[in-house]
Protein backbone atom coordinates (compact mmCIF):
# COMPACT_ATOMS: atom_id res chain seq x y z
CA UNK A 1 0.00 0.00 0.00
CA UNK A 2 1.26 3.47 -0.85
CA UNK A 3 0.52 6.77 0.93
CA UNK A 4 -2.05 7.88 -1.65
CA UNK A 5 -4.07 4.72 -1.17
CA UNK A 6 -3.76 5.12 2.59
CA UNK A 7 -5.15 8.67 2.42
CA UNK A 8 -7.98 7.55 0.16
CA UNK A 9 -9.08 4.91 2.63
CA UNK A 10 -8.38 6.89 5.76
CA UNK A 11 -12.00 7.98 6.21
CA UNK A 12 -13.23 4.42 6.39
CA UNK A 13 -10.19 3.47 8.49
CA UNK A 14 -11.05 6.06 11.17
CA UNK A 15 -14.72 5.05 11.06
CA UNK A 16 -13.89 1.35 11.35
CA UNK A 17 -15.83 0.43 8.27
CA UNK A 18 -13.01 -1.25 6.35
CA UNK A 19 -13.06 -4.92 5.48
CA UNK A 20 -10.66 -7.13 7.46
CA UNK A 21 -7.94 -7.46 4.86
CA UNK A 22 -7.94 -3.74 4.06
CA UNK A 23 -7.71 -2.94 7.75
CA UNK A 24 -4.64 -5.11 8.12
CA UNK A 25 -3.00 -3.44 5.11
CA UNK A 26 -3.70 0.01 6.53
CA UNK A 27 -2.27 -0.91 9.92
CA UNK A 28 0.77 -2.38 8.19
CA UNK A 29 1.35 0.84 6.27
CA UNK A 30 0.92 2.85 9.46
CA UNK A 31 3.81 0.93 11.01
CA UNK A 32 6.02 1.54 7.99
CA UNK A 33 5.29 5.19 7.12
CA UNK A 34 6.00 7.93 9.69
CA UNK A 35 4.30 10.61 7.65
CA UNK A 36 1.02 8.67 7.42
CA UNK A 37 1.25 7.71 11.11
CA UNK A 38 1.59 11.40 12.01
CA UNK A 39 -1.32 12.30 9.76
CA UNK A 40 -3.46 9.59 11.34
CA UNK A 41 -2.57 10.73 14.87
CA UNK A 42 -3.31 14.36 14.00
CA UNK A 43 -6.76 13.55 12.65
CA UNK A 44 -7.70 11.28 15.55
CA UNK A 45 -6.55 13.80 18.14
CA UNK A 46 -8.53 16.62 16.48
CA UNK A 47 -11.65 14.45 16.29
CA UNK A 48 -11.27 13.47 19.92
CA UNK A 49 -11.24 17.13 20.89
CA UNK A 50 -14.33 17.89 18.87
CA UNK A 51 -16.27 14.85 20.04
CA UNK A 52 -15.57 15.75 23.66
CA UNK A 53 -16.94 19.25 23.42
CA UNK A 54 -19.32 19.71 26.35
CA UNK A 55 -22.93 19.63 25.12
CA UNK A 56 -25.07 22.70 25.65
CA UNK A 57 -28.50 22.44 27.26
CA UNK A 58 -31.64 24.36 26.31
CA UNK A 59 -32.26 27.45 28.45
CA UNK A 60 -34.76 27.09 31.34
CA UNK A 61 -37.53 28.96 29.52
CA UNK A 62 -37.11 26.95 26.31
CA UNK A 63 -40.06 24.64 27.05
CA UNK A 64 -42.31 27.50 28.16
CA UNK A 65 -41.60 29.48 24.98
CA UNK A 66 -42.12 26.43 22.82
CA UNK A 67 -45.40 25.64 24.55
CA UNK A 68 -46.65 29.18 23.94
CA UNK A 69 -45.73 28.98 20.28
CA UNK A 70 -47.35 25.57 19.94
CA UNK A 71 -50.60 26.90 21.41
CA UNK A 72 -50.75 29.53 18.68
CA UNK A 73 -49.91 26.84 16.22
CA UNK A 74 -52.75 24.62 17.50
CA UNK A 75 -55.22 27.42 16.82
CA UNK A 76 -53.93 27.83 13.30
CA UNK A 77 -53.90 24.08 12.90
CA UNK A 78 -57.65 23.90 13.43
CA UNK A 79 -58.16 25.91 10.27
CA UNK A 80 -55.30 24.43 8.31
CA UNK A 81 -55.88 22.34 5.20
CA UNK A 82 -54.99 19.03 6.80
CA UNK A 83 -56.41 15.82 5.32
CA UNK A 84 -58.70 15.47 8.34
CA UNK A 85 -60.02 18.99 7.99
CA UNK A 86 -60.36 18.60 4.24
CA UNK A 87 -62.31 15.39 4.71
CA UNK A 88 -64.60 17.02 7.25
CA UNK A 89 -65.04 20.03 4.96
CA UNK A 90 -65.85 17.80 1.99
CA UNK A 91 -68.45 15.87 3.96
CA UNK A 92 -70.08 19.07 5.21
CA UNK A 93 -70.11 20.55 1.70
CA UNK A 94 -71.65 17.38 0.27
CA UNK A 95 -74.40 17.29 2.88
CA UNK A 96 -75.12 20.99 2.36
CA UNK A 97 -75.25 20.51 -1.42
CA UNK A 98 -77.66 17.59 -1.13
CA UNK A 99 -79.94 19.58 1.17
CA UNK A 100 -79.83 22.59 -1.13
CA UNK A 101 -80.60 20.51 -4.22
CA UNK A 102 -83.44 18.81 -2.39
CA UNK A 103 -84.90 22.14 -1.40
CA UNK A 104 -84.60 23.53 -4.93
CA UNK A 105 -86.13 20.34 -6.35
CA UNK A 106 -89.15 20.41 -4.06
CA UNK A 107 -89.66 24.11 -4.72
CA UNK A 108 -89.50 23.89 -8.51
CA UNK A 109 -91.28 20.57 -8.99
CA UNK A 110 -93.84 20.05 -6.25
CA UNK A 111 -95.29 16.58 -6.64
CA UNK A 112 -98.51 16.73 -4.55
CA UNK A 113 -99.61 20.32 -4.88
CA UNK A 114 -102.12 21.15 -7.72
CA UNK A 115 -100.57 23.17 -10.55
CA UNK A 116 -103.56 25.59 -11.03
CA UNK A 117 -105.06 27.05 -7.94
CA UNK A 118 -108.70 28.11 -8.17
CA UNK A 119 -109.21 31.03 -5.89
CA UNK A 120 -112.60 32.21 -4.63
CA UNK A 121 -113.79 35.45 -6.29
CA UNK A 122 -113.00 38.53 -4.33
CA UNK A 123 -115.95 40.83 -3.64
CA UNK A 124 -114.98 44.34 -2.73
CA UNK A 125 -117.27 46.30 -0.42
CA UNK A 126 -117.10 49.93 0.47
CA UNK A 127 -117.59 50.17 4.19
CA UNK A 128 -120.31 52.43 5.45
CA UNK A 129 -118.90 55.64 6.88
CA UNK A 130 -118.94 55.49 10.60
CA UNK A 131 -120.44 58.45 12.26
CA UNK A 132 -118.69 59.57 15.39
CA UNK A 133 -120.55 61.99 17.65
CA UNK A 134 -118.66 64.97 18.95
CA UNK A 135 -118.41 64.49 22.65
CA UNK A 136 -116.58 67.65 23.56
CA UNK A 137 -118.49 70.53 25.00
CA UNK A 138 -116.39 73.17 23.21
CA UNK A 139 -117.04 73.48 19.44
CA UNK A 140 -113.86 75.56 19.13
CA UNK A 141 -111.71 72.49 19.61
CA UNK A 142 -113.61 70.64 16.89
CA UNK A 143 -112.88 73.45 14.48
CA UNK A 144 -109.19 73.40 15.28
CA UNK A 145 -108.93 69.66 14.77
CA UNK A 146 -110.56 69.81 11.36
CA UNK A 147 -108.07 72.52 10.40
CA UNK A 148 -105.20 70.06 10.96
CA UNK A 149 -103.98 71.47 14.26
CA UNK A 150 -103.30 69.29 17.20
CA UNK A 151 -105.60 69.56 20.18
CA UNK A 152 -103.14 71.10 22.61
CA UNK A 153 -102.30 74.28 20.63
CA UNK A 154 -105.89 74.43 19.57
CA UNK A 155 -106.96 74.56 23.18
CA UNK A 156 -104.48 77.37 23.79
CA UNK A 157 -105.84 79.30 20.83
CA UNK A 158 -109.47 78.69 21.72
CA UNK A 159 -110.03 82.25 22.66
CA UNK A 160 -108.88 83.45 19.24
CA UNK A 161 -111.38 81.35 17.30
CA UNK A 162 -114.11 83.43 15.61
CA UNK A 163 -117.14 83.93 17.71
CA UNK A 164 -119.49 82.36 15.19
CA UNK A 165 -117.83 79.00 15.69
CA UNK A 166 -118.06 79.34 19.41
CA UNK A 167 -121.77 79.93 19.18
CA UNK A 168 -122.49 77.35 16.49
CA UNK A 169 -124.91 74.56 17.18
CA UNK A 170 -123.83 70.98 17.91
CA UNK A 171 -123.71 68.69 14.88
CA UNK A 172 -122.21 65.35 13.87
CA UNK A 173 -118.87 65.32 12.09
CA UNK A 174 -117.40 62.65 9.84
CA UNK A 175 -113.59 62.00 10.13
CA UNK A 176 -113.25 58.92 8.02
CA UNK A 177 -112.31 60.72 4.80
CA UNK B 1 -63.15 12.34 48.39
CA UNK B 2 -64.38 11.05 45.07
CA UNK B 3 -62.70 14.03 43.41
CA UNK B 4 -59.35 13.23 45.00
CA UNK B 5 -59.60 9.61 43.92
CA UNK B 6 -60.50 10.67 40.38
CA UNK B 7 -57.57 13.15 40.22
CA UNK B 8 -55.18 10.50 41.50
CA UNK B 9 -56.49 8.11 38.89
CA UNK B 10 -55.95 10.64 36.09
CA UNK B 11 -52.44 11.38 37.40
CA UNK B 12 -51.57 7.67 37.49
CA UNK B 13 -52.98 7.24 33.99
CA UNK B 14 -50.87 10.21 32.80
CA UNK B 15 -47.75 8.72 34.33
CA UNK B 16 -48.49 5.37 32.71
CA UNK B 17 -48.98 6.97 29.30
CA UNK B 18 -45.70 8.89 29.65
CA UNK B 19 -43.87 5.75 30.67
CA UNK B 20 -45.35 3.89 27.73
CA UNK B 21 -44.34 6.69 25.37
CA UNK B 22 -40.80 6.68 26.77
CA UNK B 23 -40.52 2.99 26.02
CA UNK B 24 -41.67 3.43 22.40
CA UNK B 25 -39.43 4.07 19.42
CA UNK B 26 -39.79 7.29 17.42
CA UNK B 27 -42.08 5.78 14.84
CA UNK B 28 -44.52 4.52 17.46
CA UNK B 29 -44.50 7.89 19.24
CA UNK B 30 -45.29 9.63 15.95
CA UNK B 31 -48.16 7.20 15.36
CA UNK B 32 -49.46 7.87 18.87
CA UNK B 33 -49.39 11.62 18.25
CA UNK B 34 -51.21 11.29 14.95
CA UNK B 35 -53.72 9.09 16.74
CA UNK B 36 -54.58 12.02 19.01
CA UNK B 37 -52.20 11.54 21.95
CA UNK B 38 -50.95 15.10 22.52
CA UNK B 39 -48.39 14.01 25.12
CA UNK B 40 -46.53 12.13 22.42
CA UNK B 41 -45.30 15.42 21.01
CA UNK B 42 -43.76 16.37 24.36
CA UNK B 43 -41.93 13.07 24.27
CA UNK B 44 -40.51 13.89 20.84
CA UNK B 45 -39.42 17.32 22.08
CA UNK B 46 -37.73 15.78 25.12
CA UNK B 47 -35.87 13.32 22.92
CA UNK B 48 -34.60 15.78 20.36
CA UNK B 49 -34.30 19.24 21.89
CA UNK B 50 -30.75 18.91 23.23
CA UNK B 51 -29.45 17.00 20.23
CA UNK B 52 -30.89 19.47 17.77
CA UNK B 53 -29.70 22.43 19.81
CA UNK B 54 -26.13 21.14 19.79
CA UNK B 55 -26.28 20.37 16.09
CA UNK B 56 -27.64 23.80 15.16
CA UNK B 57 -25.34 25.60 17.58
CA UNK B 58 -22.23 23.88 16.21
CA UNK B 59 -23.39 24.72 12.70
CA UNK B 60 -24.24 28.41 13.14
CA UNK B 61 -22.20 29.30 16.25
CA UNK B 62 -24.88 31.42 17.92
CA UNK B 63 -26.59 29.93 20.92
CA UNK B 64 -29.59 32.23 21.15
CA UNK B 65 -30.36 31.93 17.46
CA UNK B 66 -29.83 28.18 17.67
CA UNK B 67 -32.60 27.96 20.30
CA UNK B 68 -34.94 29.96 18.09
CA UNK B 69 -34.22 27.69 15.16
CA UNK B 70 -34.77 24.54 17.21
CA UNK B 71 -38.14 25.92 18.29
CA UNK B 72 -38.93 26.56 14.66
CA UNK B 73 -38.00 22.95 13.89
CA UNK B 74 -40.53 21.71 16.44
CA UNK B 75 -43.21 24.06 15.15
CA UNK B 76 -42.71 22.71 11.65
CA UNK B 77 -42.73 19.14 12.88
CA UNK B 78 -46.00 19.83 14.70
CA UNK B 79 -47.59 21.37 11.65
CA UNK B 80 -46.44 18.86 9.08
CA UNK B 81 -46.19 15.60 10.97
CA UNK B 82 -49.24 14.25 9.13
CA UNK B 83 -47.25 14.60 5.89
CA UNK B 84 -44.23 12.73 7.22
CA UNK B 85 -43.50 9.54 5.31
CA UNK B 86 -43.54 6.98 8.10
CA UNK B 87 -41.56 4.47 6.08
CA UNK B 88 -38.54 6.74 6.73
CA UNK B 89 -36.67 7.53 9.91
CA UNK B 90 -38.14 10.32 11.97
CA UNK B 91 -34.72 11.51 13.15
CA UNK B 92 -33.54 11.96 9.56
CA UNK B 93 -36.57 14.07 8.79
CA UNK B 94 -36.09 16.25 11.87
CA UNK B 95 -32.39 16.75 11.16
CA UNK B 96 -33.19 17.63 7.55
CA UNK B 97 -35.50 20.42 8.75
CA UNK B 98 -32.88 21.63 11.24
CA UNK B 99 -30.12 21.48 8.64
CA UNK B 100 -32.15 23.49 6.13
CA UNK B 101 -33.01 26.14 8.73
CA UNK B 102 -29.35 26.41 9.77
CA UNK B 103 -28.32 26.71 6.13
CA UNK B 104 -30.87 29.49 5.56
CA UNK B 105 -29.65 31.30 8.65
CA UNK B 106 -26.05 31.22 7.41
CA UNK B 107 -27.14 32.38 3.99
CA UNK B 108 -29.10 35.30 5.47
CA UNK B 109 -26.13 36.29 7.57
CA UNK B 110 -23.81 36.37 4.61
CA UNK B 111 -26.31 38.62 2.81
CA UNK B 112 -26.89 40.91 5.78
CA UNK B 113 -23.72 42.15 7.50
CA UNK B 114 -25.80 43.68 10.30
CA UNK B 115 -26.90 40.23 11.39
CA UNK B 116 -23.28 39.18 11.49
CA UNK B 117 -22.49 42.14 13.70
CA UNK B 118 -25.34 41.32 16.04
CA UNK B 119 -24.12 37.78 16.24
CA UNK B 120 -20.67 38.94 17.21
CA UNK B 121 -22.22 41.12 19.87
CA UNK B 122 -24.23 38.21 21.21
CA UNK B 123 -21.19 35.99 21.29
CA UNK B 124 -19.29 38.69 23.06
CA UNK B 125 -22.02 38.95 25.71
CA UNK B 126 -22.03 35.21 25.95
CA UNK B 127 -18.38 35.27 26.90
CA UNK B 128 -19.15 37.63 29.76
CA UNK B 129 -21.42 35.09 31.36
CA UNK B 130 -20.05 32.87 34.10
CA UNK B 131 -18.59 29.53 33.06
CA UNK B 132 -21.36 27.14 32.27
CA UNK B 133 -19.81 24.00 30.98
CA UNK B 134 -16.70 23.43 33.00
CA UNK B 135 -16.73 21.58 36.27
CA UNK B 136 -16.83 24.32 38.96
CA UNK B 137 -14.86 22.13 41.33
CA UNK B 138 -11.82 22.20 39.02
CA UNK B 139 -8.79 24.40 39.76
CA UNK B 140 -8.98 27.88 38.18
CA UNK B 141 -6.02 27.31 35.84
CA UNK B 142 -7.49 24.01 34.72
CA UNK B 143 -10.84 25.65 34.12
CA UNK B 144 -9.16 28.38 32.10
CA UNK B 145 -7.28 25.85 29.99
CA UNK B 146 -10.43 23.84 29.30
CA UNK B 147 -12.40 26.93 28.44
CA UNK B 148 -9.65 28.18 26.19
CA UNK B 149 -9.51 24.82 24.45
CA UNK B 150 -13.26 24.81 23.95
CA UNK B 151 -13.08 28.23 22.36
CA UNK B 152 -10.30 27.11 20.04
CA UNK B 153 -12.24 24.01 18.97
CA UNK B 154 -15.39 26.03 18.34
CA UNK B 155 -13.48 28.66 16.39
CA UNK B 156 -11.78 25.97 14.33
CA UNK B 157 -15.12 24.39 13.44
CA UNK B 158 -16.50 27.80 12.53
CA UNK B 159 -13.65 28.25 10.04
CA UNK B 160 -14.77 25.24 7.98
CA UNK B 161 -16.82 25.97 4.86
CA UNK B 162 -20.54 25.67 5.58
CA UNK B 163 -21.21 22.51 3.56
CA UNK B 164 -18.19 20.80 5.13
CA UNK B 165 -19.13 21.89 8.63
CA UNK B 166 -22.67 20.56 8.25
CA UNK B 167 -21.48 17.10 7.27
CA UNK B 168 -18.72 17.17 9.87
CA UNK B 169 -21.09 18.00 12.76
CA UNK B 170 -23.65 15.42 11.66
CA UNK B 171 -21.03 12.72 11.57
CA UNK B 172 -18.73 13.54 14.47
CA UNK B 173 -21.21 15.01 16.92
CA UNK B 174 -24.46 13.32 16.06
CA UNK B 175 -22.96 10.05 14.89
CA UNK B 176 -25.09 9.85 11.76
CA UNK B 177 -24.33 7.27 9.11
CA UNK B 178 -23.10 8.36 5.67
CA UNK B 179 -26.46 7.36 4.18
CA UNK B 180 -28.40 9.43 6.68
CA UNK B 181 -26.14 12.43 6.11
CA UNK B 182 -26.67 12.04 2.37
CA UNK B 183 -30.42 12.13 2.91
CA UNK B 184 -30.31 15.05 5.34
CA UNK B 185 -28.02 17.19 3.19
CA UNK B 186 -29.58 16.03 -0.08
CA UNK B 187 -26.23 14.91 -1.52
CA UNK B 188 -25.04 11.64 -2.90
CA UNK B 189 -22.94 9.25 -0.84
CA UNK B 190 -19.70 10.07 -2.66
CA UNK B 191 -20.10 13.79 -1.99
CA UNK B 192 -20.73 13.12 1.70
CA UNK B 193 -17.58 11.02 2.02
CA UNK B 194 -15.50 13.51 0.11
CA UNK B 195 -16.78 16.46 2.19
CA UNK B 196 -16.29 14.61 5.43
CA UNK B 197 -12.72 13.64 4.52
CA UNK B 198 -11.89 17.24 3.59
CA UNK B 199 -13.58 18.60 6.70
CA UNK B 200 -11.59 16.27 8.94
CA UNK B 201 -8.31 17.17 7.29
CA UNK B 202 -9.05 20.91 7.39
CA UNK B 203 -10.17 20.81 11.00
CA UNK B 204 -7.04 18.89 12.03
CA UNK B 205 -4.86 21.40 10.16
CA UNK B 206 -6.58 24.40 11.74
CA UNK B 207 -6.43 23.10 15.28
CA UNK B 208 -2.98 21.48 15.12
CA UNK B 209 -0.96 24.63 16.04
CA UNK B 210 -3.00 25.07 19.22
CA UNK B 211 -2.74 21.56 20.53
CA UNK B 212 0.78 20.52 19.51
Amino acid sequence: MDCREFCDQHLAFVDDTLAGIELVRMQQHLGECDSCAKHDAKIRRALLLFRNLPPIEPSPDFSRRLEARLKNCEYDHLFAATPGNLRRGAITATVASVLMLGYIGTTLFPSDAPRDLVMAPVVANIPEPELIPITTSTPAIVASVSAGLSIWPAALLAEQVPVRFAHSSLELANYTR
Amino acid sequence: MADIVRKQKISVEGATVRERLQAMDDSAVVTAFLGGEERAFSELVTRYQTRLLNFVYRTIGDREKAEDLVQEVFIRVYRHLHRFDRSKKFSTWVYTIASNLAKNELRNRSRNPLVLFQTVQKNFQDEDRPLQFEDPTSRPDDMYRKRHLREIVEESVAKLPEHHRNVFVLRELEGKSYEEIAEITDCNLGTVKSRLNRARNSFAEIIAPYVD
